[in-house]
């Protein structure tokens, strides 16, 4: 960043003679060493992880959730600056109260990226605020009989307020891993979306968390996945059940070579949840 | 508080009143809808060849009753939000979306508006005619069949009946011919001719009836 | 200060005579109408309506029936309107009155729900789920703004269910004025003269409802439907019947028809005063 300190990246709404807006580029900073955050698409839905560095110990297991829903069809996580998702998701919320009660109908996922992202856009104009630090991975699957096409959608939406649809994306600490890995699963050759299920998606999204993880070893994580599929949750956004979550684990464990002894606590946490 | 001389009640002094016999029926193949073409102001017939149904987008029309001014305005103003819907989400609006907007409007201005209508459209995503009946409160009701209008009151038991789900194109025009036709046998309120607009999957189809064809039938 | 010299008081008429209004206009009171007919006029009348709604409470819940009309006029206008609602997992709002603001309250109650879950699904942080006592409570405090903002929501609403965590039958009612009650037997409307005597012959205490059985319950509310159809010319046959049990949860059948009705005896009921054929 050679421009640092030349005046130019200390506000929003003032260009570098070399036409960046450099409060962005420092959000997208603070996404850079956010929690390693993963979406992928699967036949008939999508499915969400989020590795959660325990930052104390004092905090309890399985509750402090990160993973948040947006409407009942969509769900969202982000890596970043935790309290600016949380306001994000407030405004999700709002735009899907908003299109229920105009058109009757629940807001697709496609028309709630829009808003999202106009929203998030809006924060990179004025010198009176600050762009949001956060990258937030969206998606979910609205059914025919709701106004819906049966189809699952999954976005991202950066801090400067693009927004693209992906088959599988990740962010945070961990994205290169997971983007590597994710890009060799999808472009293999005995790949195929159509037949691919919510649960095969969980455990993959499980694995490549874990894989994410190995460079960052010395810190102890939980682990949360999340679903929205029609098969299995009717097109609604839940948690993955307790028995799809432990199995999902504990092959992800054997996958990146964990024996199951070294690690304590992880499966403990839907038990705690109860 | 009696049904439809209520609605008269309501008018503006002045004002132009569609004491109507109007209807929607679904069938087989989708939707038709049908109407008288009297307008009047008091006892005098300001248009005796009115067409009372609207066009909101090409799968999706209504019939209008009550005042003929607030009707038009709302009218005018869900197809404005189902342009715009088409241009924003590059499809399609549902016949539900019409019907919730058409709602939200009479709803939230039920004390100034005078407004009954039938909102009738091709579903195209499940092939199915859809009809949605929006009385003067402002509550929506989803019908296999809707009528409404000062002459509806004299074929409720007719149209009990006679309908039948799924019938073919001939039998619904059949049907609703009758219906109507006793509609403004019956009530001063409606006359003229008969229009009707049908919607199928291969688009719309107008249909008109003099008093020749129906008096008689 | 009110700076309009009309609102400092004037000269007294004893002394100088009637104060003369058509000089410069002046108002014949000191209040200000801005609309030409004084008021403000908001929803006045309802339009298309739904009949009473009845409830008593069991040893273990509550039972509650409205039938599936809406009227519009004295034109029984929708067949199989469905007035009783499940919200949450063990409450279900009974509602009568106008059928526009009843869609009005459903679309409100949905979002109350959604709202309660999205952070509190079965795994989450906060595991508190919806109680009848919430919902109630949140309808009260609704139903009071709406009629001191003169423009009220023209239903009487009866909500029942259990406390899902003490298992406490609850039952309650608020109507269009804020007017709230609590009672082991609540109906609206026509019901609250023709079901409440027959219902409060089965338990006229919390503790005589604290002994009722549910078959008990369920018969009376049955007999008073049936009662209801007799005598309210805006019901139905047709009606739907829900019990909220603590045990057994939300039994809902939106497809009930009155039984067992007397007819007969009207053979042998001729003329109407000396005539004998």
């Amino acid at each position: 960043m050679t421009s640092v300190g030349t005046g130019y990246d200390l506000s929003n709404s003032v260009f570098s003679p070399d036409g960046r807006n450099f409060q962005v580029e420092y959000a997208s900073k603070a996404v850079e060493n956010g929690s390693t955050t993963v979406g992928l698409k699967c036949k008939d839905g999508v499915v969400f992880g989020v590795e959660k560095i325990i930052a104390n110990k004092l905090l309890v297991p399985g509750k402090n959730r990160k993973i948040q829903t947006i409407d009942r069809h969509i769900g969202c996580c982000y890596s970043g600056l935790i309290p600016d998702g949380k306001h994000l998701v407030n405004r999700g919320r709002e735009e899907a109260t908003n299109f229920r009660n105009t058109y009757g109908k629940p807001i697709p996922v496609s028309a709630m990226s829009e808003r999202l992202s106009q929203y998030v856009q809006a924060y990179t104009l004025y010198n009176s605020v600050r762009p949001f630090g956060i990258s937030t991975i969206f998606g979910g699957v609205l059914k025919t009989e709701n106004g819906g096409d049966n189809k699952p959608e999954l976005f991202m939406l950066d801090p400067n307020g693009s927004c693209w649809g992906y088959k599988g994306i990740a962010t945070g600490k961990g994205r290169q891993t997971a983007k590597a890995e994710l890009e060799k699963l999808i472009t293999s050759e005995t790949f195929d979306f159509s037949t691919l299920s919510a649960k095969q998606a969980v455990e993959e999204v499980a694995r490549i968390i874990y894989l994410a993880h190995e460079d960052n070893k010395d810190k102890d994580f939980e682990l949360e996945l999340s679903w929205c599929s029609l098969s299995e949750t009717n097109g609604f956004h839940k948690y993955v059940p307790e028995e799809v979550y432990n199995e999902a684990v504990e092959n992800a464990k054997s996958a990146v070579g964990l024996a199951d002894s070294d690690e304590s606590g992880e499966e403990d946490m839907e038990v705690d949840a109860q | 508080m009696n049904g439809i001389s209520t609605d008269i009640q309501h008018l503006k002094k002045g004002e132009v009143n569609l004491g109507t016999s109007i209807m929607a029926v679904t069938f087989k193949d989708g939707v038709i809808l049908g109407a008288d073409s009297r307008t009047s102001t008091g006892a005098y017939i300001a248009n005796r060849v009115t067409d009372k149904l609207t066009r909101l987008q090409d799968h999706i029309w209504c019939c209008r009753s009550g005042s003929a001014a607030d009707t038009q305005a709302v009218a005018d103003i869900v197809q404005y939000h189902l342009n715009l819907y088409k241009m924003q989400f590059d499809q399609d609006a549902d016949v539900k979306t019409a019907a919730s907007l058409l709602k939200s409007l009479t709803y939230e201005n039920k004390d100034q508006l005078s407004a009954g209508l039938i909102v009738a459209g091709f579903d195209k995503q499940n092939k199915k005619g859809e009809v949605y009946s929006i009385p003067l409160g402002g509550s929506l009701h989803k019908q296999p069949y809707a009528i409404a209008g000062s002459g509806s009151t004299f074929i409720y038991g007719y149209c009990n009946k006679n309908f039948k789900e799924d019938m073919s194109r001939e039998e619904t025009i059949d049907f609703m011919k009758h219906s109507l036709s006793q509609a403004i046998k019956w009530d001063g309120s409606s006359g003229g001719v008969i229009r009707m607009v049908v919607l199928t999957d291969n688009g719309l189809e107008r249909l008109i009836f003099y008093p020749e064809d129906y008096e008689n039938l | 200060m009110n700076h309009d010299p009309y609102s400092w008081g004037r000269p007294s008429d004893a002394m100088y005579g009637q104060y003369n209004n058509a000089i410069a206009n002046a108002p014949n009171t000191l209040e200000h109408h801005s609309s030409g007919s004084n008021f403000n006029e908001n929803t006045t009348r309802p339009i298309v309506t739904g009949t009473s709604v009845i409830a008593i409470k069991y040893k273990t819940g509550v039972v509650i029936a409205a039938d599936n009309l809406a009227s519009y006029g004295s034109l029984l206008r929708f067949q199989g309107i469905e007035r009783l609602h499940k919200v949450g997992k063990t409450t279900v709002v009974g509602i009568s009155g106008d059928v526009s603001d009843m869609q009005h309250l459903l679309t409100i109650l949905d979002q109350l729900e959604m709202e309660n879950n999205y952070d509190n699904d079965e795994y989450s942080d906060n595991v508190d789920e919806l109680q009848p006592s919430y919902i109630f409570e949140y309808l009260a405090n609704l139903m009071y703004h709406r009629r001191s903002k003169m423009n009220p929501l023209w239903n009487a609403l009866i909500v029942s269910g259990v406390d899902s965590k003490t298992g406490k039958p609850f039952l309650e009612y608020v109507n269009l004025l804020g007017v709230k009650y609590a009672s082991p037997s609540i109906a609206t409307g026509f019901g609250s003269h023709l079901a409440i005597p027959l219902l409060r012959k089965l338990a006229d205490s919390e503790e005589e409802a604290a002994e009722l059985t549910l078959e008990q319950a369920k018969k009376g509310i049955k007999d008073s439907m049936k009662v209801l159809f007799y005598r309210d010319t805006r019901s139905s046959k047709n009606y739907s019947l829900a019990v909220i049990d603590k045990d057994t949860g939300i039994a809902y059948d939106n497809n009930v028809d009155v039984e067992d009705m007397s007819w007969k005896f009207a053979k042998d009921i001729t003329g109407y005063g000396t005539q004998r054929v």
